[in-house]
């Protein structure tokens, strides 16, 4: 929404879509799983240098209040059932993002007997964030990927 | 006291006998093999001489030696190591107690050092080890209701289950392995020149 030129008459208009979708964009609450060393560096990301605060993403240890999970590290098969309630009882509309390559297909531990091989088993993902760990620009390049995926979808159909 | 091949074997062998099956020393680290039946009272003997004293228990752990390099094939498959620790005297020593697949069964050290307790909960989860007289001997880090010892040399890398979310049944749930088998063992030049001729 261009509203530089626009603010000197006093109006804006835009497409309902997009005022829901910059409403989402701007406010993308994550749920933490932290669940390996992955989590520190998401942890890099929520801090002061890279800060996602200023996108508007605050984290919320409460799945009922978040948009987004970030599954931040190795899904084993004892954490799999607890990971799945936690996104059931998030409120729609909600978005994963995988982060690191042991969530993304199991990665280093892709042949173990104890490790999901890559949580999109378990839950439908949206963002995968490569690397192992990804670095903190990699997961907020991420986050930013997915602002883009919102920005695309149309939750009111046209007819 | 220093531990020497002396000071270790002697009280040993006069407190407990046939009980104690060797005592060796390799890069400076003791070893005492004992027989599984007596750990308990071996181990209560070394924590409460004043010439051992050893208070702590740094670790306690399983061995499976099937298909171990160099290993009798008749010797006991298993073994329970304990690693003791004495701050009084600064020394260290090492007890390996080998028992027999038929019956994997050594006495509980829970009563001599509590934090055998998880110790002894990851012995048994990985390797099937009964520690008899244990207070609460469930699994520890694998599922819950996990089947095999996932550290025996004879289970699968991959495992026999893995997890899927079953949208029907709205719940996660255990499928076969779909996964094959790895090879875990790298062909190497020399080998490749052999076959070759």
């Amino acid at each position: 929404m261009g509203v530089e030129g626009a603010l000197e008459k006093g109006v804006v208009t835009t497409t309902a879509d997009k005022l829901v979708n910059w409403t989402r964009t701007g406010s993308l609450w994550p749920m933490t799983f932290g669940l390996a060393c992955c989590a520190v560096e998401m942890m890099h990301t929520g801090a002061a240098r890279y800060d996602m605060d200023r996108l508007g993403v605050m984290f919320r240890p409460n799945p009922r209040q978040s948009d987004v999970m970030i599954i931040a590290g190795t899904l084993v098969n004892k954490m799999a059932p607890a990971l799945r309630k936690v996104y059931d009882q998030m409120t729609e509309p909600r978005w994963v993002i995988s982060m690191g390559s042991c969530s993304n297909g199991g990665g280093y531990y892709h042949y173990s007997y104890s490790v999901v091989r890559g949580s999109d088993r378990i839950v439908p993902v949206d963002i995968y964030v490569a690397g192992c760990p990804p670095t903190a620009e990699s997961l907020l390049y991420g986050i930013i990927q997915l602002q883009n995926k919102i920005k695309r979808t149309n939750t009111i159909a046209r007819q | 006291m220093a531990l020497t091949q002396q000071t270790i074997e002697e009280p040993l062998r006069a407190q407990f006998g046939d009980a104690i099956l060797g005592v060796e020393e390799y890069l400076g680290e003791w070893t005492v093999e004992v027989a599984p039946q007596s750990v308990r009272e071996v181990c209560l003997f070394l924590r409460d001489n004043g010439d051992f004293a050893f208070e702590q228990i740094i670790d306690l752990c399983g061995v499976d030696y099937l298909e171990y390099y160099d290993y009798p094939a008749d010797a006991p498959r298993f073994a329970a190591v304990y690693h003791l620790l004495s701050l009084r005297h600064n020394h260290r020593l090492r007890l390996r107690a080998r028992v027999a697949e038929a019956r994997p069964v050594v006495p509980s050290v829970v009563d001599v050092w509590a934090v055998a307790n998880w110790f002894e909960r990851e012995a048994f989860d990985m390797y099937g080890l009964i520690f008899e007289g244990h207070p609460d001997l469930r699994r520890i880090l694998t599922d819950y209701g996990f089947a095999g010892h996932p550290f025996r040399k004879d289970f699968p890398l991959e495992g026999h289950v893995e997890m899927r979310y079953d949208p029907d049944r709205q719940r996660v749930v255990y499928q076969p392995v779909t996964i094959e088998e790895r090879n875990l063992v790298p062909r190497t030049h020399w080998q490749e020149a052999e076959e070759d001729g």
